[in-house]
């Protein structure tokens, strides 16, 4: 491990990015960070549905802050996170039931081009929502 | 020689691998139902055509029964699907491989325990505060 240069890091077949990890080992990756992530957001929005319990004008509060710029762009994170995880889900649905394992390779990208355009999709249809201004709410 | 590493398939067994499947199939139509009503269906209050979500907004939803059964079955359902994939995570680590019977305990607890915390959450919505 030499500190001058990041190859041991960056470079070809490095401990970052060992040339055996192909395709599916990627996908499996990202299911892996994706999935962490969504059960770390279902105990972060049943935290913030639980604010109704102390008042609706703290649920009401919360959920003006959760409209701001900020939260829209955690919101687009969060729908290309999902969509990832449902595509590749997908995929790995279709080699349990024995469909397309001979070409693994083409189907993982056929899902992520459906993911593609499931995600520009997902978030044109928030985004009028998000930033059409809201009447004196 | 090296210790050999614990196949996770096999600590982690069938029904896991069968519900996970299931549950994954039955979350993706949950999703849809749960962002349509909650983001674009037409709720007739005052706040319903902006992108604001009120109290007030969810109350009138869960005046219905069946967005209460699809918010407590989708909540159950992900609950079941994250905690057995966080299982299967965790059994990828020897040192959980071998407490398999302490992970289990332990996330079923966490997983009743936060579906009957869900349940509450959802009860001034309910009863309209």
């Amino acid at each position: 491990m030499k500190i001058g240069s990041l190859k041991w890091l960056f470079g070809r077949n490095s401990e970052f990015w060992p040339t055996n990890m192909k395709t599916g080992m990627w996908a499996w990756v990202g299911h892996r960070i994706t999935g962490l992530v969504l059960v770390a957001y279902v105990f972060l929005h049943l935290s913030f549905l639980s604010t109704a319990s102390v008042g609706s004008g703290d649920f009401n509060s919360l959920m003006e802050v959760t409209s701001q710029p900020l939260f829209v762009a955690m919101d687009f994170l969060l729908v290309i996170v999902v969509i990832y995880h449902a595509m590749n889900g997908a995929r790995v649905v279709m080699f349990d039931l024995g469909l397309g394992i001979r070409h693994q390779k083409l189907v993982f990208w056929i899902c992520m081009a459906i993911a593609a355009v499931l995600i520009v999709g997902g978030i044109w249809a928030i985004w009028d929502l998000i930033f059409v201004p809201s009447g004196g709410a | 020689m090296a210790e050999e590493r614990i196949a996770t398939t096999k600590v982690a067994g069938t029904w896991a691998w069968f519900v996970q499947r299931l549950s994954a199939v039955l979350l993706v139509l949950l999703l849809g139902i749960h962002l349509y009503v909650a983001h674009f269906m037409d709720l007739d209050s005052h706040t319903g055509d902006e992108a604001l979500i009120t109290f007030e907004d969810v109350s009138i939803r869960l005046d219905q029964l069946v967005y209460i059964v699809v918010d407590y079955g989708m909540l159950a359902m992900v609950l079941l699907h994250g905690l057995n994939g966080f299982r299967t995570v965790l059994f990828d680590f020897d040192m959980f491989a071998k407490r398999k019977k302490t992970v289990d305990v332990g996330l079923w607890a966490l997983g009743i325990a936060t579906l009957l915390w869900g349940i509450v959450i959802l009860f001034p919505f309910i009863t309209g505060g």
